[in-house]
């Protein structure tokens, strides 16, 4: 299972994403689980996921989101802007999965 | 066309967007922002259902209801009405959480800073709670962001430090963490109860009831930001704030949350005037002034671009739209925004900033000529274009009207760049498919020289 939360501003648009990414997973048959937190709700909850996604509305808080995440050790990336304007979850998937095979090698390799 | 479209992105990106980011990732404006959305805006909405009945917009039915109507107001007062205490806690809650601190400590700590600040020191025995009332919503809002984040900044600096009360290992964590706030608490509710003794010690007549009344922390406060609520109220005040979201947005930040998080204790303010009493109100530039009115299906008003890109001769433009369509119902426009796109599109930015700005002119002009009634009611921004303005009027069909018309201007003023728009993309697409068959092409010449030369 992996658990990953999106870090957007109202959760409104960002649902609609949230829904479209789970059914790609669905599809793909795997686990996944999705959360959209606002970025303080994300700050006292990054304990709770394995992979950290900034929508990009509140890039410019990226930053701080990113410092977080990898003091902790969690990937974070930033969801492509067209990926999230045409709310493709396959896509989104994709560097999910991307993320997730990246911090796999990082343990092999330790 | 497209090389200087990308050179004037590339500036944007390299000397814009840096400076408004300071602006919006500010910790404090995001805590008091949070705090409105999550805390303060169920009860803003919930009370608003009240006020709807209480003012009801069909005639017979207002009549039949107006010996019950200060009865039906009750549920509105105590939620609507107590929204500064309770964002006294959001405030003081939501900054814990971006510090990564325990936030229900602070969060009570702050309801209790908020109160001792807004009751007099002496006399409380001969106060009603209506007294009371105006202080614990639109025009407390100040006092209850100030004590939210004095509540968690001073209770984060006391946890650890020298001063903090040293207790045993075997204490229990959570005994443990009841004394850690003791210290902080005790001494901000000292602070604010002398401030106010000093404050309430000095009193004023209240030119509406001809009263001798004590001033408050919050009665002071709104003495001296008095002026600021009425400066905010003018139309070079919405101007602004309407350049700036749409400035903010044009790089791909969201400008509503932003402006929101310095401008909404104004609006509360003053459409909870308004929502006072409905018929005299005048108070225009408000939450509604821009959500219902001026951000047609999503910041910019990008309705009408959602039905051009359903049969844009673009692909782009036309997969965009599908996805648009729906959200754009629900004044949700984010596909819009980072798909056709408008953001760090030096094209779209002119008019997605410029047809926002031409619609609150409209709505100001509307609502100050008074042929259109002010808002009074607050709502969800989701509720679809058309029925919101009759329900942020107090049910007047002219505020559908005038949605309406404002969605005309947009589409016009869309229209010629829309148009230049897709010319660019269409032109792309027919160049990188005019590439993949010249490759084909090539491959296949190839693959037919390799056969022939065996």
């Amino acid at each position: 299972m992996v658990r990953v939360i999106i870090v957007c501003s109202w959760g409104m648009s960002t649902s609609l994403l949230v829904d479209s990414l789970v059914a790609a997973a669905e599809a793909a048959q795997i686990e996944l689980q999705v959360e959209a937190l606002s970025a303080g709700e994300y700050a006292a909850r990054v304990e709770e996921c394995e992979i950290v996604l900034i929508a990009p509305q509140i890039r410019h808080l990226r930053k701080s989101i990113e410092k977080l995440a990898t003091s902790l050790g969690k990937p974070v990336a930033l969801i492509e802007p067209f990926y999230y304007a045409t709310m493709n979850g396959q896509a989104v998937l994709e560097q999910v999965l991307l993320l997730v095979a990246g911090v796999q090698e990082g343990e092999e390799d330790a | 066309m497209s090389g200087v479209i990308e050179r004037s992105a590339e500036w944007f990106e390299r000397y814009f967007v840096p400076p408004l980011s300071v602006i919006a990732s500010n910790v404090y404006l995001q805590a008091i922002r949070d705090a409105f959305i999550i805390f303060t805006l169920p009860l803003v909405l919930a009370g608003s259902l009240f006020l709807i009945v209480a003012n009801a917009p069909v005639p017979a039915l207002a009549a039949w209801l107006q010996p019950y109507q200060s009865a039906i107001l009750v549920p509105y007062d105590l939620s609507f009405g107590l929204m500064a205490l309770f964002l006294a806690f959001g405030v003081a809650y939501s900054l814990a959480q971006y510090r990564r601190t325990e936030p229900v400590q602070p969060g009570i700590l702050a309801m209790v800073l908020f109160l001792i600040a807004t009751v007099p020191v002496n006399g409380l025995e001969k106060m009603t709670v209506g007294d009371l009332l105006p202080y614990l919503g639109g025009e407390g809002l100040l006092v209850g962001i100030l004590v939210g984040i004095l509540s968690t900044e001073v209770m984060r600096l006391f946890r650890g430090s020298r001063f903090a009360i040293k207790l045993p290992k075997t204490v229990p964590s959570n005994v443990k963490r009841a004394f850690e706030a003791l210290v902080p608490a005790v001494l901000l509710i000292t602070l604010i109860w002398v401030l106010e003794w000093f404050i309430s010690s000095h009193s004023f007549i209240d030119p509406a009831t001809h009263k001798q009344t004590a001033y408050t922390i919050p009665i002071l406060l709104m003495r001296i930001f008095e002026p600021l609520v009425l400066v905010q109220d003018s139309y070079p005040a919405a101007v602004l704030e309407i350049v700036l979201m749409m400035l903010l947005w044009s790089v791909g930040i969201h400008g509503m949350n932003v402006v929101m998080a310095i401008a909404l204790p104004f609006w509360l303010s003053t459409i909870t005037a308004n929502a006072a009493d409905p018929a005299h109100a005048t108070g225009i530039v408000t939450e509604p002034f821009f959500h219902i009115f001026s951000h047609l299906g999503g910041s910019g008003a990008t309705w009408p671009l959602v039905i051009y890109m359903l049969r844009s001769r673009s692909s782009q433009l036309r997969t965009v739209g599908k996805v648009a369509l729906g959200p754009a119902i629900f004044n949700i426009n984010e596909p819009v925004t980072f798909g056709v796109p408008m953001a760090l599109n030096p094209l779209m930015m002119i008019p997605f900033i410029l047809v926002p700005v031409v619609i609150v002119t409209i709505n100001y002009l509307a609502f100050s000529l008074g042929l259109v009634h002010v808002p009074v009611v607050m709502q969800p921004f989701t509720v679809p274009v058309g029925i919101s303005g009759f329900i942020a009027t107090g049910g007047d069909v002219r505020g559908s009207l005038l949605q309406a018309i404002n969605l005309v201007v947009s589409a016009l003023l869309y229209y010629p760049f829309f148009k230049a728009w897709e010319r660019v993309l269409v032109a792309r697409e027919e160049a990188t498919a005019r590439q993949e068959e010249n490759r084909a092409t090539v491959q296949a010449e190839m693959r037919i020289r390799a056969t022939v030369k065996r």
